[in-house]
């Protein structure tokens, strides 16, 4: 007929390819969710199929469908309808993404000692220093520098990861497998998504935490190319530490303290857990160091001094970063935007940036 | 920081005589099945609180051995006993500087004793 050049079925499938699952960051073709495809006079219909009816996303599939094959040569008109996986379907794919291991508990790929995904837990001796901000501003550096990062709040109690970063909703979940939330490329997994509202409260006991974190860890789909876990870890070392240091075969921890003595006493006291587990602790944030109302005048060092140092010095780790007060810092964790993003050049915005840089450079990726 | 903990490089199989381990550092070591049992740390067998309570050793059948051994994390390992226990986390440095059973451990031990 009028088409001269012929268009397989083979062409468009290779086309389709390219186009990934928005929350599974994995080829629609790799995951089998084509599911047909026609072809007739230039007109290629393609049938696909979602994980799940409720898909958020599905605009998203339809429209990059739409773009690859239209640019395929002879291709006049493209239809892209949409079915939903069997409960058969989704196990298979399930299994796939979990690399087709059947035991429950090696489905994250951390979960195995020569993951290449850098575990680091953000830890303190007691609460209020700062981990989730820090956390959070240190993710955010670190995406800005191309790297793949998720965050793990297992702060279960105190949660705060979502309003810092500006991330709510809820995750997909298919079957028992939850799909992290995603902020601005940062994979993101809180129990606040969870919770009907921000301001309820979790009252549980320890198993409770137990089964939380271990849920996290290995029934959230962080993905296989993920380059940093950030954890926030709750303060002290209690059970959800104890968990962690318990299921994961590989992470380093970071400590966070303020310039305070008796702070930097407590502080040590996650040192000593990180001993106790194995786990290597590969530098120091000092948070809320001394605070600069203007270039003009001198520092004020509200909590006094060196504590971050000192500490460093404890455990002949080096400082990794020391973290000006800022109110933009305040302000950016209570609107969800990291100071990292909102004042990139400030103070506090340049100190998390060379702090994520030198973190990196202590514990580097494998270039591959 | 303290220099890390000594971590298997090899361990040997659970239907063997003895459990084997070669370290990280390259010691050897070797355990008995049942003193391994014996030596479990956990709150059941210990005590929570002091370690003046011991597993009477006579209580633990003279042929025990573990149906399987687990890692923990990144500092320790948990037996599966053929009598059903499985509570004990046994870390890499009580296996290896506390419970050793080869000659130059076992004198070690002895000469720090008071």
């Amino acid at each position: 007929m009028n088409s001269q050049l012929p268009l397989g079925r083979e062409q468009v499938l290779e086309a389709l390819r390219d186009v990934q699952d928005p929350e599974l960051h994995k080829s629609i073709v790799e995951l089998d969710m084509v599911r047909d495809i026609q072809i007739q006079d230039g007109t290629v219909k393609v049938e696909a199929l979602l994980t799940i009816g409720a898909c958020p996303l599905r605009e998203t599939i339809i429209t990059s469908i739409e773009e690859r094959v239209r640019q395929l040569p002879g291709v006049r008109s493209v239809q892209v309808s949409l079915g939903v996986m069997t409960q058969d379907q989704r196990q298979a794919l399930i299994g796939k993404l979990r690399g087709g291991e059947a035991s429950p508990i090696r489905r994250s790929s951390f979960l195995t000692a020569d993951s290449p995904t850098r575990v680091i837990v953000v830890a303190s001796g007691k609460g209020g220093v700062g981990k989730s901000t820090v956390t959070v501003n240190l993710a955010v550096a670190m995406r800005q520098a191309g790297r793949r990062v998720g965050i793990m709040d297992a702060d279960v109690y105190g949660f705060s990861i979502p309003r810092m970063l500006g991330v709510s909703g809820q995750p997909t979940i298919i079957d028992q497998m939850i799909i992290p939330l995603e902020k601005d490329g940062i994979r993101v997994m809180s129990i606040g998504f969870l919770l009907p509202s921000e301001g309820e409260a979790v009252v549980w006991r320890g198993p409770m935490l137990h089964k939380t974190l271990t849920t996290f860890i290995g029934e959230v789909h962080w993905g296989d190319d993920l380059d940093y876990l950030l954890i926030d870890l709750p303060p002290g070392t209690g059970d959800v530490s104890i968990t962690l240091a318990q299921t994961l075969p590989q992470s380093h921890m970071v400590i966070v303290t303020t310039p305070q003595v008796a702070a930097v006493n407590v502080a040590q006291r996650a040192a000593k857990m990180a001993e106790k587990v194995n786990m290597e602790v590969i530098g120091i944030i000092e948070n809320m160091t001394g605070y600069q109302p203007s270039p003009d005048v001198p520092p004020v060092y509200i909590f006094g001094r060196g504590g971050g140092l000192r500490l460093a010095e404890m455990l002949g780790v080096p400082v990794l970063g020391e973290i000006p007060l800022d109110p933009a810092i305040r302000e950016g964790s209570d609107v969800g935007i990291p100071v990292v993003t909102s004042h990139p050049e400030s103070p506090a915005g340049r100190a998390f940036r060379e702090a994520a840089q030198r973190l990196c450079e202590r514990v580097p990726v494998l270039v591959g | 920081m303290s220099p890390r903990m000594p971590t298997p490089t090899e361990m040997g199989s659970v239907t063997e005589k003895t459990l084997r381990i070669t370290w990280s550092d390259g010691h050897l070591s070797q355990y008995s099945w049942h003193a391994l049992r014996v030596s479990c740390p956990c709150a059941a067998c210990k005590g929570e609180w002091t370690t003046r309570r011991h597993l009477d050793p006579a209580s633990i059948p003279t042929q025990i051995r573990a149906m399987r051994i687990e890692r923990v994390g990144a500092y320790a390992l948990r037996p599966i006993w053929s009598d059903g226990h499985s509570t004990g986390i046994y870390p890499f440095n009580y296996l290896r500087h506390d419970l050793c059973e080869c000659d130059e451990c076992t004198a070690r031990r002895a000469s720090a004793a008071p």
